[in-house]
C-alpha cells in the first residue's frame, strides 16, 4: 500500500540516489540494455518489442484497476483509437483517407483524441460501480469494434489501414529490430516509472482513497467522480502510446486489433501479472508473448493440436486467479513470506 | 400505472403517442406517401415481428443472467457459454432422437446442473469477491469456448423444427392492397414463420411464470427478500444456500433453453457465446440489473433496435444497440426499470 | 450565550422542514434546527431516533426527501457531499470509515488534501510541504504521534476514534458534526476527548451526537432531543437534565 514520503519521518538516508536503487533494478536494467548485442532480430522485434507494447497497455489497466479499483476492458480500445488516429492523420497505404500530416502533428493529435475518448468513456463507466464497470467497458469495446468494422468513411471498415510506419527520425529507421527494441523499451520504462511515481503523488493517493472508500473520500472534500474520470483520461496515455507502437510494429491497424479477444487478452495479462504494481503488467505481457509464440510447438510436442492455444491461456488464467488474489506478484509475495517463516514456530523472521 | 402517469406526465404522453403510431403502422393500410417515405409495409412488419421475437430470445438469455445477479450479485460472464452449450446439446438431442421438444428439457437440466457446479465450485468458494468471481468466469468462458470448438468443430448447427411448426402462419395483418386493372381488389396478408411465433409465446409464458413465482409464492418472497437484503435472508435460516443453488440452476437452465431456441432461430456456432453474452449485458444494463421486467423491456428494445437497424440503416445496425445503452447510462445509470 | 436570537449574522446551520424516508419508513421527519456560528450543540436520543440519518443528510451522504439545508446562509440542499466539505463542513463517522490499509499520517494527509488545492497534482509532496506539516500537527494534537506510521487496521478502537477527530479537524473547518466520538473509549480517553473538544477554537461550532450524557453535557451549551425522527425538545443542558419528559424517555427508561 502506498505511503507518503515525508523526509521528516523517513530515516535519514545519506547514500547517493544512485546507491538507493535496488539490485534487481540494476540487473534487469543491464540485461535489457545489452539484449540487442546477442539476441536475434526476431527476439528483439517480436518477443521484446511486443512484450513492452502489451505491457504498456496492460499497465494502463493496472493503473485503473490496481489504484482506482476500476477494472476496464476498454484499454485496448483506447490503444486502438490512438493507433487508428495515427493511421488517419499520418501516412498509410489508404491514401484516400490518410491525411499525410507530419508526425509531430499526427502523434500528439492521436494521443489527445485517445485521451478525450477515454474521458468520455470514463464519464459513462463511472456512473455505475464495481463489477458493472467490467460489463460496461466490455460492451463499449465491442461497440467500437463493430463500429470500425462497419465504417468505411473514416476507419476503412474490415480492412483497416496498412503500411503505417514510424517516421524516419534522426536518420534512423525505427522499424529496424534494434531501433524498434530501444524505442519500445524507452516508452515502457517511462510508463513504468511514471505510474510508480504517480501512485505516491496526491492524485494517485487520492485515487487509492477513492478505491478503498469512496463515501469517505467525498466526505473529505474529494470529487470522487472527477477523480475516477481523470484516472480514465490518464490511463489513455500509456495505452495510446502502446497502441501507436503496436500499429507501427505490425505496420497495420484493423478491427481485428481491437476485437473483444485482444481486449480480454489485456485483462488476462494484467490480472495474471498482478494488479498491485506495474511490474505485474510487464511480467504478464512477457509470459503471454512467450506462450503465444511458442505454445503451438509446445502443444504439438504434447500431442495436441496447435489450435488449443486458447485452452492453454484460459486454463493458465484460471489457475492463477484461483490460487492468488494478486496474480503472479501475489504468488511471489506469498512465497517470500513463507520462506521467511520459521518452519517450526510459524513466526515471521526478518 | 396511474402513479406513473401522475409522476411523469410528459413521458406518459410520449409513450402513448409512440403506441398510437405503432398501432397505426401495424393495422392501417399504408398510403402511398408513407410507402415512398419508409418503404413497403411488409418489410416494416417483418422487422417488427423479427425484433419482437428476437427480443423474446434475448429475454430468455438475459433473464437468467439478471436473476442470478439480482439475488447473488454474481456476474457470470460464462453465461454466453452456457447458452451455446445449450444450443449444441439441443442440436444433438433433436438430431439423434428426432424429437425437437425433447431438446428443451435435456438442455435445461444439463446446463442447469453445470450452473449448480459453477455455484458450488466457483461462486461459493469466492463469496463476496466480486472481481475474482468475474475473472474466473471469464477464464471459464475461454476454456469452454475452446472445449466446445474442440468437441464439435467450427460448423454451424441448425436445429430444424418439427413439421407441425415449420412453415408460415397467417397473421391476418394486411401488408398491402392493390387495385388490379380489372377492378379487382387484391389484399395481401403477412405470413410469418410459425415456429418463431410459438417460441415467442413460450418465452412470454416463461417470463410471466417467473414473475408470478417471484411475486405470488413463498419461495418467490424469499428470493425477493434476498435481493433486497441478503444479510437479512441469511439470518432467516439455513435454506439460503439451497435457494442460491436453485436460482443458479434455473438461471443457467434458462440460458441452455435459450440456446435451443437460438439454434432453431439461427444456429449454434463458435462466436455465438460472445454475441449472446454481449446481448445479455446490454439488455440488463438498459433494463436495469436484477430486474425481470427490466430484462423484458431491455430485450424488447434491443431486439427491435437490431432488426429495425438492419432494415433501415444496415451499416450501423450493431452500433445502434450500443447507442441505446450509452444513452440509458448517461441519463439513467441504474437502467430503465432498475432501482 | 444565553440568547437564542439569530439576529445580525447568519446561522452556521439551518435546517427547514427536513425529512428523510427509506421506502415507507420515515427516518427523520420535519426537522427544524438552527445553530449559530461557534455554537456547540448536542443532539441526544435513543437508538433509532434518526440522529445519524440527520448527519448523513446534512453532509450530503444522501439527499433529504424534503426540506432545505443552509450552511452559513448558503442553500446547500442540492450540493454533493464534497462541495459542502469544501465550504467548511466536517464530520466524523460512528462506524469506522477509515482507510485501513494506509498509515495514520496518510489518512490525515488525505483529509488535508481533500480540502486543499492540488488534489489532482501529479507531483509528489516535497520536503517541508505545507500539507504534510499540517497533517503532522493534527496527528500530534490527538495524541497519535507515536502511532503515526502504524497502519490503521492495527490501531486500537480508541485510537481510530481519535484519528477520526484529527481528520475532521483538517483544513479550516467552520462547523463539525461528531457522531458518537466517545463510544467505546476508556474513561481516560474520554476525558482526553472532552479536553480536545472544549479546547477547539471558539469560532468552530459543532453538533455532537453522544450516548454518554456526561460527555455530551460537558462539551455542549445547548441540547436538542430527538425521538422517532423528530426534535421534541431543546434547551440548555441543565434544563434538559431536569425535564421530566426527557427523563422518562431517555435518561431513566428504556422504552424502545
Amino acid at each position: 500500500m502506498a505511503m507518503i514520503d515525508t523526509s521528516s519521518r523517513a530515516k535519514v538516508d545519506r547514500r547517493l540516489w544512485i546507491e538507493k536503487i535496488p539490485a534487481a533494478y540494476w540487473i534487469v536494467g543491464v540485461i535489457l540494455l545489452i539484449i540487442p548485442s546477442f539476441a536475434s532480430d526476431f527476439i528483439m522485434f517480436q518477443i521484446f518489442g511486443w512484450t513492452f507494447i502489451l505491457g504498456m497497455i496492460a499497465t494502463s489497466l493496472m493503473f485503473l484497476g490496481g489504484y482506482g479499483g476500476m477494472v476496464s476492458l476498454a484499454q485496448m480500445t483506447f490503444a486502438g483509437v490512438a493507433g487508428y488516429m495515427v493511421a488517419i492523420f499520418g501516412d498509410s497505404a489508404i491514401d484516400t483517407i490518410s491525411m499525410g500530416w507530419p508526425w509531430w502533428v499526427a502523434i500528439p493529435l492521436a494521443l489527445i483524441i485517445a485521451v478525450l475518448f477515454a474521458t468520455a468513456i470514463g464519464w459513462l463507466a463511472v456512473r455505475t460501480e464495481g463489477i458493472y464497470t467490467i460489463m460496461i467497458t466490455l460492451a463499449i469495446a465491442a461497440a467500437f469494434f463493430y463500429f470500425t468494422r462497419q465504417n468505411y468513411d473514416v476507419f476503412n471498415g474490415f480492412q483497416g489501414f496498412n503500411s503505417v510506419f514510424p517516421p524516419q527520425l534522426f536518420g534512423v529507421d525505427w522499424r529496424q529490430p534494434e531501433a524498434f527494441y530501444y524505442l519500445t523499451l524507452f516508452w515502457a520504462v517511462l510508463t513504468y516509472f511514471a505510474v510508480l511515481y504517480l501512485s505516491r503523488a496526491p492524485f494517485g493517493l487520492a485515487l487509492q482513497g477513492v478505491r478503498d472508500n469512496p463515501r469517505r473520500m467525498a466526505a473529505l472534500g474529494f470529487n470522487v467522480t472527477a477523480h475516477r474520470v481523470a484516472a480514465y483520461a490518464f490511463s489513455a496515455i500509456p495505452a495510446g502510446i502502446g497502441g501507436i507502437l503496436l500499429t507501427w510494429q505490425s505496420g497495420q491497424i484493423s478491427p481485428g486489433t481491437i476485437a473483444i479477444q485482444p481486449a480480454i487478452d489485456i485483462l488476462i495479462i494484467a490480472v495474471v501479472g498482478g494488479l498491485s504494481h506495474p511490474a505485474g503488467a510487464f511480467i504478464g505481457a512477457f509470459l503471454y508473448v512467450i506462450l503465444k509464440t511458442f505454445a503451438v510447438d509446445f502443444l504439438i510436442a504434447m500431442g495436441l493440436s496447435g489450435d488449443r492455444f486458447q485452452l492453454l491461456i484460459g486454463l493458465g488464467f484460471l489457475v492463477v486467479v484461483a490460487f492468488s488474489e494478486d496474480g503472479l506478484l501475489g504468488l511471489w509475495k506469498k512465497l517470500r513470506e513463507s520462506r521467511k517463516k520459521d518452519p517450526l514456530t510459524g513466526e515471521v523472521t526478518e | 400505472m396511474r402513479a406513473f402517469v401522475e409522476r411523469r406526465p410528459v413521458w406518459s404522453a410520449i409513450i402513448a403517442l409512440v403506441v398510437l403510431v405503432l398501432l397505426y403502422l401495424i393495422f392501417a393500410i399504408w398510403p402511398e406517401w408513407l410507402v415512398d417515405a419508409i418503404g413497403r409495409k411488409k418489410v416494416f412488419l417483418n422487422a417488427l415481428f423479427n425484433g419482437i421475437t428476437l427480443g423474446g430470445l434475448y429475454f430468455l438469455v438475459a433473464s437468467g443472467f439478471t436473476l442470478i445477479f439480482g439475488l447473488m450479485r454474481n456476474v457470470n460472464l460464462a453465461h454466453g457459454s452456457l447458452y451455446l452449450l445449450g444450443g449444441y446439446i439441443g442440436f444433438f438431442v433433436a438430431d439423434s432422437t428426432g424429437y425437437w421438444l425433447l431438446a428443451f428439457p435435456v438442455a435445461f437440466i444439463a446446463v442447469g446442473f453445470l450452473g449448480v457446479l459453477l455455484q458450488i465450485l466457483v461462486f461459493r468458494q469466492m463469496e463476496g469477491q466480486d472481481l475474482r468471481q468475474t475473472l474466473v468466469t471469464i477464464g471459464i468462458s475461454i476454456v469452454m469456448a475452446d472445449l466446445m470448438l474442440w468437441g464439435v468443430g467450427g460448423n454451424f448447427f441448425n436445429i430444424s423444427p418439427p413439421s407441425w411448426l415449420s412453415g408460415p402462419m397467417e397473421t391476418g395483418l394486411v401488408t398491402s392492397q392493390r387495385v388490379r386493372s380489372s377492378g379487382e381488389v387484391v389484399t395481401s396478408y403477412l405470413k410469418y414463420p410459425m415456429v418463431r411465433i410459438v417460441i415467442f409465446a413460450a418465452s412470454v409464458a416463461i417470463g410471466l411464470a417467473m414473475w408470478l413465482v417471484l411475486n405470488k409464492t413463498r419461495i418467490g418472497m424469499l428470493i425477493r427478500a434476498g435481493v433486497d437484503d441478503r444479510d437479512m435472508l441469511s439470518a432467516t435460516g439455513a435454506r439460503i444456500q439451497l435457494v442460491f443453488v436453485g436460482v443458479f440452476f434455473f438461471g443457467a437452465g434458462l440460458a441452455g433453453l435459450a440456446g435451443v431456441v437460438g439454434a432453431t432461430f439461427q444456429s449454434a456456432a463458435p462466436g455465438e457465446d460472445t454475441r449472446f453474452l454481449l446481448a445479455s449485458l446490454v439488455v440488463v444494463i438498459v433494463g436495469g440489473m436484477g430486474s425481470i421486467p427490466g430484462a423484458a423491456l431491455g430485450a424488447l428494445l434491443i431486439g427491435l433496435a437490431e432488426q429495425f437497424g438492419s432494415v433501415y440503416f444496415p451499416t450501423y445496425a450493431v452500433v445502434l444497440t450500443f447507442l441505446i445503452m450509452v444513452v440509458v447510462l448517461a441519463f439513467r445509470p441504474q437502467g430503465l426499470l432498475g432501482r | 450565550m444565553n440568547a437564542r436570537a439569530t439576529t445580525g449574522t447568519e446561522n452556521a446551520l439551518e435546517l427547514r422542514g427536513m425529512s428523510k424516508r427509506f421506502g415507507a419508513l420515515a427516518a427523520i421527519s420535519d426537522v427544524e434546527l438552527s445553530v449559530r456560528p461557534g455554537e456547540r450543540r448536542a443532539v441526544l436520543g435513543s437508538n433509532g431516533a434518526g440522529k445519524t440519518t440527520l448527519f448523513n443528510c446534512i453532509t450530503g451522504d444522501f439527499p433529504p426527501s424534503e426540506g432545505s439545508i443552509r450552511f452559513f446562509g448558503e442553500d446547500v440542499t442540492r450540493f454533493p457531499a464534497h462541495e459542502r466539505i469544501r465550504r467548511g463542513l466536517r464530520r466524523t463517522y460512528q462506524i469506522s470509515l477509515l482507510f485501513s490499509g494506509l498509515t495514520v499520517l496518510d489518512n490525515v494527509y488525505l483529509s488535508c488534501l481533500g480540502v486543499s488545492r492540488g488534489r489532482f497534482s501529479f507531483l509528489r509532496a516535497r520536503k517541508n510541504d505545507a500539507l504534510v506539516a499540517s497533517s503532522e500537527e493534527l496527528v500530534q494534537m490527538v495524541n497519535l504521534w507515536d502511532a503515526r506510521d502504524t497502519q490503521v487496521s492495527n490501531l486500537s478502537y480508541g485510537q481510530q476514534r481519535q484519528l477520526e477527530i484529527a481528520m475532521a479537524l483538517s483544513g479550516a473547518p467552520r462547523f463539525i458534526l461528531f457522531d458518537e466520538p466517545a463510544a467505546g473509549l476508556s474513561p481516560t480517553e474520554r476525558s482526553e476527548l472532552v479536553e480536545i473538544l472544549t479546547g477547539l477554537p471558539g469560532h468552530m461550532g459543532y453538533i455532537i451526537i453522544e450516548h454518554d450524557m456526561d460527555v455530551a453535557l460537558r462539551v455542549s451549551e445547548y441540547v436538542s432531543m430527538m425521538h422517532n425522527g423528530r426534535i421534541f425538545k431543546e434547551g440548555k443542558p441543565a434544563e434538559i437534565e431536569e425535564d421530566p419528559e426527557v427523563q422518562a424517555l431517555y435518561l431513566g427508561g428504556d422504552d424502545e
